[in-house]
């Protein structure tokens, strides 16, 4: 018993160091969104290239659907642009942009270059949609369901790996229902 | 003669460097008690991009854009409830620095009391068997 308990620093240590090693190596920048199941927020902002049009959630119609969060300044962006593009070559499902943060003729310019994945862009230059989003960094993907709500959120490049892993399912529940 | 020179080539330093920090953007206030409620506010709310560090240290221009937001909410006269809230319904508990106690935090909770009790007790048999 007593050597036991002589021993409980050491195993104690070794147990502290596993947990913590596990949290160290453990993807930890993916935040938990609080808007899963919940409705997609109220909003009125212009659209990307037409700026007279305001764009508000009713706009958002053609469900099921993903919302991108993306800019021009954001490098992780332009790595994700060719499987937004591909979603839409499938047709697969609709993708509507949330141009965040960004300048209004760098964006419209690089989707004139790169091509328009986006059914609709919407514009939101103070961030105000994407905090009501709890948005913290581009790119930011969201699948929205056939009812309006929010299913997942991926923090992060949209990859097909990411798309199987996420949000196909959502997709699959969607068509079977 | 040496400690002197270096002392004020130190304090120096210092002084540039502060004055090198040009990222402070000015929260003006008229009411006294929201600048204070404002101000620790950004102490106990945590930058949800940086992770490590509160409103308050971090520059990250979502940083930024909260502190803007908390600041139009507390001129808006909303309490320090209320902001959090605000932020939480958006962020989720992450945002706070003092997350409420729920199922998902029982762990967060209860972990610094049950290793209190366990060192407590080792302390304690310790004693009671070096005695005997």
């Amino acid at each position: 018993m007593k050597k036991i308990l002589n021993l409980l620093p050491l195993i104690s240590f070794i147990v502290l160091v596993v947990v913590l090693y596990s949290f160290l190596t453990k993807e930890n920048d993916q935040l938990e969104s609080v808007l899963v199941d919940k409705s997609v927020p109220e909003f009125t902002l212009p659209d990307l290239e037409n700026p007279e049009i305001k764009i508000s959630k009713t706009s958002i119609n053609k469900l099921p659907a993903l919302i991108n969060v993306w800019a021009t300044w954001c490098v992780a962006c332009k790595v994700e642009h060719p499987f937004l593009m591909q979603l839409k070559k499938e047709s697969v499902l609709t993708v509507y942009g949330l141009n965040y943060k960004d300048n209004r003729s760098k964006a419209i310019k690089l989707l004139e270059t790169d091509g328009n994945p986006f059914e609709l862009s919407i514009f939101d230059k103070e961030g105000k949609l994407a905090i009501d989003l709890g948005v913290y960094g581009a790119p930011e993907t969201f699948f929205v369901d056939k009812k309006g709500r929010i299913r997942e959120r991926h923090v992060g490049v949209l990859t097909t790996k990411v798309w199987k892993e996420k949000f196909e399912k959502f997709l699959i529940e969607d068509s079977d229902a | 003669m040496h400690k002197k020179i270096l002392s004020m080539l130190f304090t120096s330093l210092l002084v540039g460097l502060v004055l090198a920090d040009d990222s402070k953007e000015v929260y003006p206030f008229e009411d006294v008690v929201q600048e204070e409620r404002f101000l620790s506010l950004l102490n106990e709310l945590r930058c949800p991009k940086c992770q490590g560090s509160n409103l308050s240290g971090s520059n990250a221009p979502i940083a930024i854009d909260l502190k803007r937001e908390v600041y139009r909410l507390v001129k808006l006269g909303k309490t320090e409830k209320e902001v959090k809230n605000y932020l939480v319904d958006r962020y989720g508990n992450f945002i706070v620095y003092d997350p409420p106690f729920e199922t998902d935090t029982y762990a967060l909770w209860l972990a610094p009391l049950l290793l209190f009790l366990v060192a407590m007790s080792v302390i304690l048999f310790r004693r009671f068997s070096d005695k005997q």
